[in-house]
């Protein structure tokens, strides 16, 4: 038996916006310890891990270890039924091949009940475990998903935030800047040694889905390591993007 | 991340001066192989690296002669776990780079073994896939994919730009070396697993299962799922899986011979009945008959691991619903010489009718299906067939199978019209009641009756089946017209009949002689004589255009000219015949330049046979046939057409050829062979000296 009853039903919400475009099935897997989702993009060049803590449900129940494998275009479209401020149920009987989202609306005057249907997802679980970085930016979400967006109009890659396209090229530089008075708003950066990597901007852009879910980003890059994209999700736990680099050499840079 | 941790400490290793001290080399072990996959330093390493030695041990154990090998050598994967796909993908780069058909069958006979005595399941899919199928023709199952599909997923997988992949595949001129090259712009998180047999082939059959809204969609990601696994030489092959182009010069009938050859090597398998002088041969020759009489590798494969390969024609027979490839007839050019070829045996006449070979299956629940000449699925243009077939029908018959030809009717007149009207109906989707082009099926032959296989069967016997099971109506079902006669008057003037009843000609079979049913064979027992046998050199030629001459002139930026060939099909390989120029109306050359400036390649295939100083502008792949008429055969030092079948050393070539038609219906494979060519130029020798004055008058 599961139940998991999550007062800001919008959050559900924006995660699933955030990863919908990356991943078209996957398995969520509850545990006592919480709701979580790992999965690769069919390129297997991203991957997405997000974490909803139990704690962070009003009402968490979950009897045994369960993965339900969903459909996450069919699944947002069931979410989009539910308003902005409904409370979101999520239900599993033990062995059932349904799951069903109860919404209730907050005064409560309104209960609906969406029962969709399970399916079987072969994937493996992936151990990723925690890694050193040689350099962690954070920075408010919006500023970077602006970034993204601007420079993926010039090329189809960069990060250090910049990128070079048939039209020219572009260079962005955020400074480290924590003098501001809202915390949210600053850029911080820690840095060991500096790094450079090349990302495919299609992917970052993807990731800048789960804007709307935190007000900071934190960028954590290594050479040799994917960069991990992380929003936090207050009090329930995290949304964490991993992309493997591109190859230096690159396309634009080989013309013959 | 482990492994990307372990990589990265690999690669800290691999600069470390000087490298760590290695235990002194041990023979019976091959040596860790060094990372060799900078561009994925994020996969987790995994056993991929160790088994490497054993692939290319398996790639030349694959090699060796059928007699010396042995499957367990080849395998590096254990009995019952599924075959990888990278074990068949070496077995085709072997086939590509060898030449004779003998050297291939044994390398992919050497590859059946291997997979029948680990995993026999995956078999079939070893089959289907090398054969370049997904299932038997007449499901119509088809892939469904353009090249569009493949770059975009191509461009995804690899994280490149369309338009380099576009502008590559120009360059190189085959998606496939594009994929084999597109495989290091974009490191992974984690390798997939490797691909399988079994997964590639359930892959490709769900990209022709999808279908309805975002169906382009669904197989691109197919399409990426694969391409992201694949590994080494596996993107090159998947690609051309897709394009339904292998380019390794295997023919299906050395598919059917390896796999027949494999069955008797196979420890299950019963040994041969004593008799069997070779059992190799004799096992190709079963299996090969057996095909003819049931094309579907989901029937024969199966059966043929459970009983073997002796006993497969008992278990292995014509099947209602799965339509067989039509009896043929030899091409004859005076009513003389049939009844040379003939003599002695009583045959029959009948009108050569000039429409659409059809199969028709009637089941027993009632249900009709009708098969094209090549064995697709024809019902949805023929609707008014499948109504009047089944009215027709006796009511004593519950089943059976009919060979005939459909042809395009006036009603009114009660005249038979040209194929050309015929071609004007849709190819699908027909509806009864908005026909114009009225049909009559003329019904010539049955291969099967209430349950029973006639194919065995002598035409006479067959010929009463026929007409004891169906009622004639003028104009909507008729037997073939037909004489039994051995009078040449007779012949002649029954000849006259058929074409002033707008038919090709006559088809001459045997009756109670070596008269039973051969599927997909031209066989020397029926004949067939058609007027433009009287002039020029008989039949028309369908020819495979090979390579082009840049057009100049008024040809500027078409192909000026053709290098045409036919189709050998014991040695499975081209022999040019002739250069072809005339009889291309101006549309018809831009027409034929571009759809074969898609198939240019970089080289000429190791099976095309031609001069030196042939020196074409650009090669194609095997592609078209177009059907070629021409004033006459001659000997010639240039081209190499049934080279050593009338002359030792010198080809023949053709005068004067003129392009009649491109052929849609028909395959490369399906080209005239140097034997028929070879009997052309001995019928015309034959003729020209019995009648000097004939005259090419068309």
């Amino acid at each position: 038996m599961l139940e998991l009853r999550l007062v800001q039903g919008s959050l559900l919400k924006k995660v699933l916006e955030a990863i919908r475009e990356l991943v078209n099935d996957a398995n969520f897997d509850c545990s006592s310890t919480g709701f979580s989702l790992q999965a690769m993009d069919s390129s297997h060049v991203a991957l997405v891990a997000l974490l909803l803590r139990s704690e962070g449900f009003e009402h968490y129940r979950c009897d045994r270890n369960l993965s339900m494998g969903m459909n996450l275009n069919n699944m947002a479209k069931m979410l989009r039924c539910a308003g902005n401020d409904d409370i979101i149920t999520i239900k599993a009987d033990d062995g059932s091949d349904t799951v069903t989202f109860m919404f209730e609306s907050p005064n409560q005057d309104k209960i609906a009940d969406f029962e969709m249907k399970l399916m079987d997802i072969d994937s493996e679980h992936l151990g990723i475990p925690d890694a050193e970085y040689h350099a962690i930016v954070r920075m408010p979400s919006t500023e970077f998903a602006r970034i993204c967006k601007d420079l993926s109009s010039i090329g189809d890659t960069g990060v250090k935030f910049s990128t070079a396209g048939d039209i020219g090229t572009a260079n962005i530089v955020c400074r480290q800047n924590n003098t501001v008075d809202k915390p949210e708003e600053a850029t911080i950066i820690e840095m060991q040694e500096p790094v450079s990597l090349t990302f495919a901007l299609r992917y970052m852009n993807s990731f800048t889905k789960a804007t709307p879910l935190s007000q900071t980003v934190t960028i954590s890059l290594s050479s040799e390591l994917p960069v991990v994209v992380e929003y936090k999700i207050a009090d329930m736990g995290y949304i964490r993007f991993y992309l493997a680099p591109k190859i230096e050499e690159d396309e634009e840079d080989m013309k013959h | 991340m482990d492994g990307a941790r372990a990589a990265a400490a690999r690669k800290k290793a691999k600069n470390a001066e000087p490298p760590a001290p290695s235990p002194p080399p041990d023979p019976s072990r091959p040596l860790p192989e060094p990372p060799k996959t900078p561009n994925n330093p994020l996969a987790s390493g995994g056993p991929k690296e160790q088994s490497d030695e054993k692939k290319k041990t398996a790639a030349l154990e694959l090699r060796k002669k059928c007699s010396d090998f042995n499957p367990r050598a080849a395998a590096y994967w254990k009995d019952g776990e599924p075959v990888p796909f990278s074990f068949l993908v070496r077995a085709w780069e072997l086939i590509g780079k060898e030449s004779g058909r003998i050297a291939m069958t044994e390398i992919l006979c050497n590859a059946f073994r291997t997979v029948i005595a680990t995993t026999p399941g995956d078999l079939l899919a070893a089959v289907y896939l090398t054969a370049n199928k997904i299932a038997p023709p007449h499901e119509g199952l088809e892939l469904g994919i353009g090249e569009a599909s493949i770059i975009k997923a191509l461009a995804e997988a690899y994280g490149r730009k369309e338009e380099h992949v576009k502008k590559q595949n120009s360059e190189l001129g085959d998606l496939g070396l594009v994929a084999k090259a597109s495989r290091s712009t974009q490191k992974l998180m984690f390798q997939p697993k490797p691909l399988t047999i079994d997964k590639v082939f359930k892959t490709l059959l769900a990209i022709a299962k999808e279908s309805g809204a975002n169906s382009q969609d669904k197989k691109k990601n197919h399409i990426k799922g694969l391409l992201v696994a694949a590994t080494e030489c596996e993107p090159l092959y998947i690609t051309r899986l897709l394009q339904s182009k292998m380019r390794i010069g295997l023919a299906e009938k050395t598919v059917l011979v390896a796999l027949g050859q494999a069955a008797v090597y196979s420890e299950t398998c019963p040994k041969p009945p004593s008799q069997t002088q070779s059992p190799l041969e004799e096992a190709a020759k079963i299996i090969k008959q057996v095909y003819s009489v049931l094309p579907s590798y989901d029937k024969i494969v199966p059966t043929l691991l459970q009983v073997g390969v002796w006993k497969l024609p008992e278990a292995c027979n014509f099947t209602l619903g799965v339509p067989v490839g039509p009896m043929l007839a030899k091409p004859m050019k005076a009513v003389s010489e049939i009844l040379d070829k003939f003599q002695g045996t009583e045959f029959t006449c009948e009108y050569k009718y000039d429409g659409e070979r059809a199969q028709i299956h009637y089941m027993e629940d009632g249900s009709v299906e009708i098969y094209s000449r090549n064995a697709e699925w024809n019902t949805g243009k023929y609707p008014d067939v499948v109504d009047s077939i089944s009215r027709l029908k006796k009511d004593t018959v519950k089943s059976f199978v009919l060979d005939c030809e459909i042809v395009a009717y006036d009603r009114e007149k009660q005249k038979i019209l040209p194929f050309q009207v015929l071609s004007t109906r849709a190819r699908k989707g027909v509806i009864i009641n908005d026909i114009k082009v009225r049909v009559c099926t003329f019904g010539f032959d049955i291969l099967y009756i209430n349950g029973q296989p006639l194919l065995q069967e002598q035409l006479k016997v067959r010929r009463q089946h026929l007409h004891s099971s169906f009622e004639e109506v003028p104009g909507v079902f008729q037997f073939a017209t037909a004489i039994t006669t051995n009078d040449v008057e007779e012949i002649q003037k029954f000849l006259e009949a058929a074409l002033n009843s707008s038919c090709e000609g006559l088809i001459i079979k045997t009756l109670d002689k070596d008269a039973t049913y051969e599927p997909s064979k031209r066989s020397n027992n029926w004949l067939k004589l058609k007027k433009d046998y009287m002039d020029s050199i008989g039949d028309s030629l369908d020819l495979v255009p090979i390579a082009a001459f840049h057009g100049r002139g008024k040809r500027t930026g078409v192909y000026g000219s053709f290098l045409l060939a036919c189709y050998d099909e014991h040695n499975e390989e081209y022999q040019t015949i002739c250069n072809i120029g005339t009889g291309f109306s101006e549309s018809q050359l831009e027409e034929c330049s571009a759809s074969l400036r898609s198939k240019v390649i970089p080289s000429p295939k190791p099976y095309y046979r031609y001069a030196d100083t042939v020196n074409p502008d650009v090669w194609f792949e095997p592609a078209e046939v177009w059907e070629v008429k021409a004033a006459d055969l001659s000997i010639s030092p240039v081209h190499r057409a049934a080279s050593g079948m009338v002359d030792p050393y010198k080809g023949i070539s053709l005068r004067f050829p003129r392009l009649l038609r491109v052929r849609d219906d028909k395959s490369p494979e399906q080209a005239t062979t140097p034997d028929q060519v070879a009997d052309m130029y001995r019928a015309q020798k034959i003729s020209h000296t019995n009648n000097q004055e004939e005259e090419d008058d068309d």
